[in-house]
């Protein structure tokens, strides 16, 4: 068994496709139509092209009890996924500057520094540095 | 603040509470990073942080999840991984890495990434010429 493949609930695909290429600088890897215009769309890291992918995945449009969770989570502050980075601050500062929101800034916990970003399709995502 | 937040910030205190002992491994892990390709081993460890070898091997493996031997060669690993898609020969990024032994590189390579390093090179240097 392989890990091939994680999940990203997104509410809109084209808009998250553009989210997570333009400014968090992932890469698309596959983009295949299905029903409803709906996409098999992944992602994966710029200079990890054969790691795991995402999958921005809609469920949120067409599962309601997905809908309900991803706004709990939203609201509570949770993020389902985070992302590694080689410094939180300056990915901090380098999104912020493209207009991202943070809503936990670079916080040391321990032997990690974590923040938290909303991906504007519905997601926290936290970026985790090891100290 | 955010529930998250909240929350982060409650467990933190608890699990987080030694200063002293998070600065001591955060110094090892900074130390193993920058030595790696050392001869490193967990006496010498030992001496940096003035902690005795066995505390300071709880003291890492209770904060990292894993133990400092394991951290080490995780870090060679994926070290020789970057040398060898850089075109780097298997022998001489076992030693660049600071592995002693090719056989034991080999080994490692193929059970932390599932193929021998010679196969792992012929792949990545096929694929960056598509």
């Amino acid at each position: 068994m392989r890990i091939r493949v994680i999940s990203i609930p997104v509410q809109d695909q084209e808009k998250a496709l553009k989210f997570y290429t333009e400014k968090l600088r992932f890469v698309k890897k596959l983009d295949t139509p299905l029903d409803g215009g709906n996409r098999w769309l992944t992602l994966v890291a710029e200079d990890e092209q054969d790691g795991p992918e995402i999958l921005l995945e809609p469920a949120p449009n067409h599962f309601k009890p997905a809908k309900v969770y991803q706004k709990a989570l939203f609201e509570a502050g949770i993020p389902y996924t985070q992302f590694n980075v080689e410094s939180v601050q300056n990915e901090y500062e380098r999104l912020t500057k493209l207009g991202v929101e943070f809503s936990m800034k670079p916080t040391i916990m321990g032997t990690t520094k974590l923040a938290v970003f909303n991906d504007t399709c519905g997601n926290n995502i936290q970026l985790v540095e090891e100290l | 603040m955010t529930f998250y937040e909240k929350e982060l910030n409650r467990i933190s205190r608890i699990i987080y509470s030694n200063q002293g002992q998070i600065e001591t491994v955060i110094g090892i892990r900074n130390y193993i990073d920058n030595n790696y390709d050392t001869d490193l081993n967990l006496d010498l460890l030992s001496h940096i942080r003035f902690v005795s070898k066995y505390h300071l091997l709880r003291l890492f493996k209770k904060y990292y999840g894993l133990t400092p031997k394991q951290y080490l060669i995780d870090k060679r690993i994926e070290k020789s991984k970057e040398l060898l898609k850089n075109g780097m020969t298997v022998t001489e990024t076992c030693f660049a890495v600071g592995f002693k032994s090719l056989g034991s590189f080999s080994t490692l390579f193929k059970s932390k990434t599932g193929k021998p390093p010679v196969q792992f090179q012929k792949e990545q240097l096929s694929r960056s010429k598509e």
